[in-house]
């Protein structure tokens, strides 16, 4: 069993204050992250989203536990009806007019990793997304940039 | 070189090959018809997309059909590495909506303070 938590960064053409918002804010969220119902970036605030692979809905359930606003982001991360609890951290760091970001998503081995359903539908969920709407925006961004 | 579904979403151009193919099969030709660069360019991406097991070619009379395998992702056993899709999509998102955003809201060019590090 791992226990390493998951990390990934990435640089962004644009300043903190921009993606804390992009980050932060439900309206911008929906854009590329999920829908949300409400969102505040406070401590203790509890936050819900759905995930569909198109045939079973997953409920994420997020709990808030760190701000700092325009450098991090922490909160619970579990799926509802599953053991296991997560945390997913966004960490900014402004380099130049850029901003470098962090994702670490930790605990992910406290998931039931050995229940095959559970990880393929979460699994398909994500891919379901990536084929579908993000890639698609993804991809047409890039072509027209390029 | 590896052969593994990052290596096959590597790639902007596989990428959109697979968002083609998830819908319908298509023939290699119509394929390379929706794509600016060169058709053995494109046969070069579907074999490493088939390689990866992405694709699966199936010979329909004379043509040749890629069909999208997407079920092979569902085969990606370690868990850390079905969240790397997962995140990997989401800031590939991220990065695509702040560039829109800039796009379309007046151009934050000025924010180059030249600071020599």
């Amino acid at each position: 069993m791992k226990s390493e938590p998951f990390v990934i960064e990435r640089v962004y053409n644009a300043p903190v204050e921009r993606v804390w918002k992009a980050i932060t804010d439900k309206n911008e969220m929906k854009q590329w992250y999920f829908t949300i119902a409400a969102f505040k970036a406070e401590v203790g605030f509890e936050f819900q989203f759905e995930g569909n692979d198109g045939s079973k809905t997953f409920l994420h359930l997020c709990k808030i536990t760190e701000v700092i606003v325009n450098k991090k982001l922490t909160y619970s991360w579990r799926y509802d009806g599953f053991p296991g609890n997560s945390f997913v951290t966004f960490e900014l760091f402004a380099e130049g007019g850029k901003t470098r970001l962090k994702l670490t998503h930790e605990g992910l081995e406290t998931f039931p990793q050995d229940n095959p359903s559970f990880a393929k539908k979460n699994f398909e969920m994500g891919w379901t997304e990536l084929a579908g709407t993000s890639l698609k925006n993804y991809v047409e961004q890039v072509s027209v940039d390029k | 070189m590896r052969r593994d579904v990052f290596q096959a979403i590597a790639d902007p151009t596989r990428r959109e090959i697979i968002n083609l193919i998830s819908r319908q099969s298509l023939n290699l030709n119509t394929i390379a018809d929706s794509f600016d660069v060169s058709r053995p360019a494109i046969s070069k991406h579907i074999k490493i997309l088939t390689e990866c097991g992405l694709v699966v070619i199936k010979q329909q009379g004379r043509e040749r059909y890629c069909e999208a395998n997407l079920k092979s992702l569902g085969e990606v056993s370690d868990w850390l590495e079905q969240y790397r899709i997962f995140w990997t999509s989401k800031l590939d998102a991220l990065e695509s909506f702040l560039n829109k955003d800039a796009g379309t809201s007046g151009k934050k060019k000025s924010t180059k303070k030249a600071k020599r590090k």
